[in-house]
C-alpha cells in the first residue's frame, strides 16, 4: 500500500560535475543520453533504458520537465499577445522603406535640367496595388528583369500569384496581366516586352504549382 | 482606393502563409511585415527575456531585430523559413546584448547572483510548478540558460548552439547537461 512506484519516487539527486556517480544512478546513462531519447520519441525502444527504474524516474522527471517548459512558454506567449500594440508601432516607426527602394528608373522631363525618377520599389508597389484590387487572387513576388535604367530598354516583368481554389486561372491571369500593363503605361515609361505570371493555387503544395506563363 | 479592397487585403494578408509575407515584404510591401512583426513578434519576445533574465531591454532587441530583419529581408531565399530565420536573428542580438553587459560591467563572471527576489526564503510556499521553472531558470548561470533556452524554446541543434555562442561542441553538451540537471533537481520539490 505505501509502496513507491517510480512514478512517486524522488529523483536521485546527484553531484552535478561527477559523470560517474551519475551514471551509476541511472543504470549506465546519462542525463544528457536521456534526454536525447525522449527527444527522439523513445524509439528506436532502448531496454536498457525502458526496463531501468532509475531511468524510469529521470525521465518522468524529465518530462514533468518539458511539460512545465511548455506551460510556462504558453503563459508568456498569452501575455505577450494580450499587450497593447504600442511595440508594434514603434518597430513600424522605425522602419525605413529606402532599404526596398531599388533601382531608379527614369522619366522624362520637359526641361533639360530637371531629372524625374521613380524607384524600382515604387512600381513594384504599383504591381502589388494592382493584384490587390483583383478578386480571388493575391499576388506575392513582383520582379522588374531588364536593364530599368536606360529609357528605352525592353524589360519583363515577373509577378508570382496565388490564386483561390476553383477559379480559371488563364483567365484571372490574363485579367491580371492586362490591369499591370494599364497601371505601368500610366506611371512610368517602361518598355514592358513580356508580364510572365507564375500561379499556384492556395491549397497546393509549391512543387504542385501550375506554371502559366505566356508572353 | 476603396476601403473594401484595403480590408479585403488586410484579411487576406492576415491569413496568408509565411513565404508570401516574406516575398511581399523583402519587396518592400510594409503591410506583410507587419504581419510578420504581429505573428512572430510575441514569440521572439518570450524568447529573448528568456535568455536576458530579465524584460528591460526586450523592446530594444526585438525592435532592433525586426529592423535588421527588414533590411535582410531579400538575402531569405526560402520564404517558408522567416519563423527560424527571424528565431536566429533575435537570438544572435541577445546574446550581443548579453556581452556587452558582461563588457560593461567588466567581469569575466558569468555565473550572476540570484536576485534577492529569487532567493528561498523570499519564496512563497505556495508556487505552480511553471513559476518555479521560471524561477529556477532566472537564477541559472548565464551560459546555461542561454544553452538551455536555444535549445528547448528556439530548438536549435547542440552543433547550431555551439556555432552561435562560439564554444566547442562538448562544452555545450556539457553545459546543457548540468542545466537540466539542476534543473530537474530544483523542479522535484514542485510536483
Amino acid at each position: 500500500m505505501t509502496e513507491l512506484t517510480p512514478a512517486d519516487e524522488r529523483f536521485v539527486a546527484f553531484d552535478l560535475d561527477d559523470t560517474v556517480r551519475e551514471q551509476a544512478g541511472l543504470n549506465g546513462h546519462t542525463i544528457e543520453q536521456l534526454s536525447d531519447y525522449l527527444d527522439q520519441g523513445r524509439v528506436p525502444a532502448d531496454p536498457r533504458i525502458d526496463d531501468s527504474p532509475e531511468c524510469e524516474i529521470a525521465l518522468r522527471g524529465l518530462e514533468r520537465l518539458r511539460r512545465a517548459r511548455q506551460t510556462l512558454l504558453d503563459r508568456d506567449l498569452e501575455r505577450e499577445s494580450l499587450r497593447d500594440d504600442g511595440w508594434v508601432a514603434s518597430i513600424l516607426a522605425n522602419i525605413t522603406l529606402e532599404a526596398h527602394a531599388g533601382r531608379e528608373i527614369p522619366l522624362t522631363h520637359p526641361s533639360s535640367t530637371a531629372r524625374l525618377v521613380v524607384t524600382e520599389g515604387a512600381v513594384r508597389g504599383i504591381l502589388r496595388e494592382t493584384g490587390d484590387s483583383m478578386q480571388n487572387m493575391f499576388v506575392g513576388r513582383c520582379a522588374l528583369v531588364g536593364d530599368v535604367g536606360v529609357p528605352g530598354a525592353p524589360i519583363s516583368i515577373r509577378v508570382d500569384v496565388t490564386v483561390f481554389p476553383g477559379e480559371n486561372i488563364p483567365l484571372l491571369a490574363a485579367q491580371l496581366r492586362q490591369a499591370m500593363y494599364a497601371a505601368l503605361s500610366k506611371y512610368t515609361e517602361l518598355v514592358v516586352v513580356a508580364i510572365d505570371i507564375t500561379v499556384s493555387d492556395l491549397h497546393a503544395l509549391p512543387d504542385a504549382s501550375v506554371r502559366e506563363i505566356e508572353h | 482606393m476603396p476601403g473594401t479592397v484595403r480590408e479585403q487585403v488586410a484579411s487576406q494578408l492576415d491569413a496568408a502563409a509565411d513565404r508570401v509575407l516574406a516575398e511581399r515584404a523583402a519587396d518592400g510591401d510594409l503591410r506583410a511585415f507587419e504581419v510578420l512583426v504581429r505573428r512572430y513578434g510575441p514569440l521572439m519576445r518570450v524568447y529573448a527575456t528568456r535568455v536576458l533574465g530579465s524584460n528591460d531591454e526586450t523592446d530594444d532587441v526585438v525592435q532592433e531585430s525586426f529592423i535588421t530583419a527588414w533590411q535582410q529581408m531579400g538575402t531569405l531565399d526560402d520564404g517558408s523559413a522567416v519563423k527560424s530565420w527571424l528565431m536566429r536573428i533575435v537570438s544572435r542580438k541577445s546574446i550581443d546584448r548579453l556581452r556587452a553587459r558582461r563588457a560593461h560591467a567588466n567581469i569575466d563572471d558569468t555565473d550572476a547572483p540570484a536576485r534577492e527576489s529569487d532567493a528561498p526564503h523570499v519564496v512563497a510556499e505556495v508556487e505552480s510548478q511553471t513559476e518555479a521553472l521560471a524561477r529556477v531558470l532566472a537564477a541559472l548561470p548565464e551560459d546555461q540558460r542561454r544553452c538551455w533556452t536555444l535549445r528547448e524554446l528556439a530548438e536549435y541543434s547542440y552543433g547550431d548552439i555551439a556555432t552561435e555562442l562560439h564554444l566547442p561542441l562538448s562544452t555545450v553538451r556539457g553545459l546543457l547537461a548540468r542545466a537540466r540537471k539542476t534543473l530537474l533537481r530544483e523542479m522535484e520539490d514542485w510536483r
